[in-house]
């Protein structure tokens, strides 16, 4: 099981494995297979209407899967004796019940597995909350609602936390604490998996990426290889042989621009190539410098064609 | 096991083992949830003042030269508003349920209780105690107003210790239950407010009084066991001449229950929340 102090030993938390989830005829997770693992936070990127929210409620059973399955440390969800303790969820649509107060939403949910009065307190707390826990949740802002849903999550003090789209809503104080919250939390070894359409909302926050676009699997990796894998990095040489420099560097997969004299772009290889290609003939630089892309350039680029395809196939079906 | 030997990494978090989902649990949720909405205050007021005050009213009208007199009138004038608020609190009942689904509050629910049945049964046996306790101490404090108020008329001087007045009387409090648990499950079963109280309402309460209208004789034959109907017997000072025996109409509540909740756990299991 965990592993415990002393042993380094790390367990696949959340395993999804060759996941489909069908809602008649629209397929809306296909194929999927991945896992996430604890002491780092896991991003979950794709496009609106991807599978994000769909492979979430698959995990804490909501929504059960048309094939494959969803397993948090070993087990299927509805197996735990207690739930709220395995796996806290932050779920995209709103759950409560807004003619409850925030504080007996919290409540009525921490009696289900005998958590105390204290720890609901605590959470309230932990999320800003305080003033208005006594109110109706109906007439919360949609950043109150996301921190009661935190709040909720983190009720039962659980190893594994699943937010779906937790930034919406919160203001830019909100994002910058719950990106230290959800890093604190990482590094006490919990499993944190967050998800976003928005590559800029994980870029700050998660280590690891797990990339999908029409349902399907599209990256799963760290986000700096992410970045260097699909971004369109460039490198950048100045030399006052630019001219010499490029016929060298020349050949296939090899693009090189010239903005302007003495200034080279060369995409396709790596700075080191370049800096070598420059010594073995003896060229001079005044400067060596790799451009890297933006974590949203390699992200449009990995669903560019998710997308496009979506748009090709719904434009066809109207 | 899944484990797989990794690189450094910070020892894996051990979550408090003294949180525990229970039974016990998912009935005191259930009865946090019923009475921190506002809505159960209100209806079940409105129930209350519904049975009593309607009883009131027409035990207190009732001409003191009326020729109708007898412990099965006098129960039957005292209860007739206990019967219709059965309404309000059927509809509360859906609610529980149904309101979840509309607020979305039914995945932090389901989330909690991954299992699913539990909250169903719970949900039951809540709000199913709440209205047998409250119904038991209206059905007999309406009993005993009607009483003072039919003092002097042929209706009066009915007692508790009259053959078969405290059975019909608890009769009362279990229709209102059993009706209560069938409105439930039906919130369990159609998910949806609205759908539910049509439902009800429509088919549970109504129908069976129409479908007597019909000229067929099998319908007058099937109607007495229709869900709606088969609590009636048990609410009689004397049962004799029901269509249904006593026996019976305990034994058709339990069939119906049985098949109202039985159906509302399977889809519960089988269906996305
Ligand atoms: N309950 C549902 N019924 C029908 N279609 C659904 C349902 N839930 C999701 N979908 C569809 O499945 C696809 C994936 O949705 P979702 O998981 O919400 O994506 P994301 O969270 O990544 O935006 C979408 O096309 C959506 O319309
Ligand atoms: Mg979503």
């Amino acid at each position: 099981m965990n592993g415990r102090s002393g042993r380094r030993t790390v367990v696949i938390m959340i395993e999804i494995e060759h996941l489909t989830k069908r809602y008649g005829k629209k397929t809306a997770v296909d194929d999927l297979t991945f896992n996430v693992k604890p002491g780092v936070v896991t991003g979950f990127l794709g496009p609106n209407g991807a599978g994000k929210s769909t492979t979430m409620r698959a995990i804490v059973g909501l929504d059960a899967p048309t094939s494959g399955l969803a397993r948090v440390n070993g087990k299927h969800y509805s197996e735990f004796q207690s739930p709220l303790s395995e796996v806290g969820a932050l779920l995209e649509a709103k759950s409560v019940h807004a003619g409850r107060s925030a504080h007996n939403h919290l409540l009525a949910l921490a009696r289900t597995h005998g958590i105390p009065k204290r720890r609901v307190q605590e959470v309230i707390d932990l999320v800003g909350l305080h003033e208005v826990a006594g109110k109706r949740v109906g007439g919360f802002s949609l950043g109150m609602g996301q921190r009661l849903g935190i709040a909720v999550a983190l009720l039962g003090d659980p190893a594994v936390l699943i937010l779906d789209e937790p930034v919406n809503g919160l203001d830019p104080d909100g994002v910058k604490w719950i990106r230290v919250l959800l890093k604190g939390l990482a590094a006490e070894g919990r499993t944190v998996f967050l998800s976003s359409h928005l590559m800029s909302e994980l870029a700050q926050t998660a280590e690891h990426l797990v990339v999908i676009g029409q349902g399907r699997l599209l990256a799963d990796t760290t986000v700096d290889d992410f970045v260097s894998g699909n971004g369109k990095s460039r490198v950048r040489v100045v030399s006052p042989d630019a001219a010499r420099l490029a016929e060298h560097l020349a050949g296939p997969g090899i693009s090189i621009a010239s903005p302007e004299k003495g200034v080279l772009e060369v995409s396709g290889t790596e700075a080191a190539v370049v800096g070598q290609t420059a010594a073995a003939h003896g060229l001079v630089l005044h400067e060596l410098r790799t451009d890297r892309g933006s974590l949203e350039d390699a992200f449009m680029q990995l669903t560019a064609d998710a997308v496009e395809y979506r748009q090709t196939t719904e434009g066809a079906t109207r | 096991m899944t484990a797989a030997a990794m690189t450094e990494r910070p020892a894996a978090y051990a979550p408090p083992a003294n949180y525990k989902l229970s039974a016990t649990g998912l009935l005191r949720s259930e009865w946090t949830k019923l009475w921190t909405l506002r809505s159960t205050w209100i209806v079940l007021l409105c129930a209350v003042v519904f049975s009593a005050g309607l009883g009131a009213l027409v035990s207190g009208t009732v001409p003191a030269d009326l020729e109708i007199g007898g412990a099965e009138n006098a129960v039957g004038f005292a209860m007739s508003g206990v019967a219709l608020s059965s309404v309000f609190v059927a509809v509360l009942g859906i609610l529980t349920i149904t309101g979840e689904y509309s607020t979305g509050s039914i995945r932090s629910t389901m989330s909690a209780a991954p299992k699913r049945l539990g909250v169903l049964w719970s949900k039951a046996v809540v709000f199913g105690a709440v209205v047998a306790v409250l119904f038991t101490v209206m059905v007999f404090a309406t009993f005993f107003i009607s009483q003072a108020l039919l003092d002097g008329t042929e209706l009066g001087g009915v007692s508790l210790g009259d053959e078969g007045v405290t059975r019909a009387l608890f009769g009362y409090v279990a229709m209102i239950v059993y009706l209560t648990l069938l409105a439930v499950a039906i919130g369990a079963i159609l998910r949806n407010s609205a759908g539910s109280i049509g439902f009800y309402i429509g088919v549970i309460m109504i129908l069976p009084q129409l479908a007597t209208l019909l000229p067929w004789g099998w319908v007058e034959d099937v109607t007495p066991y229709a869900p709606g109907n088969v609590s009636n017997t048990i609410t009689y000072v004397d049962p004799a001449g029901q269509a249904l025996g006593v026996g019976e109409s305990w034994l058709w509540m339990g069939i119906w229950l049985v098949v109202a909740y039985g159906l509302a756990g399977v889809l519960l299991k089988r269906r996305d929340v």
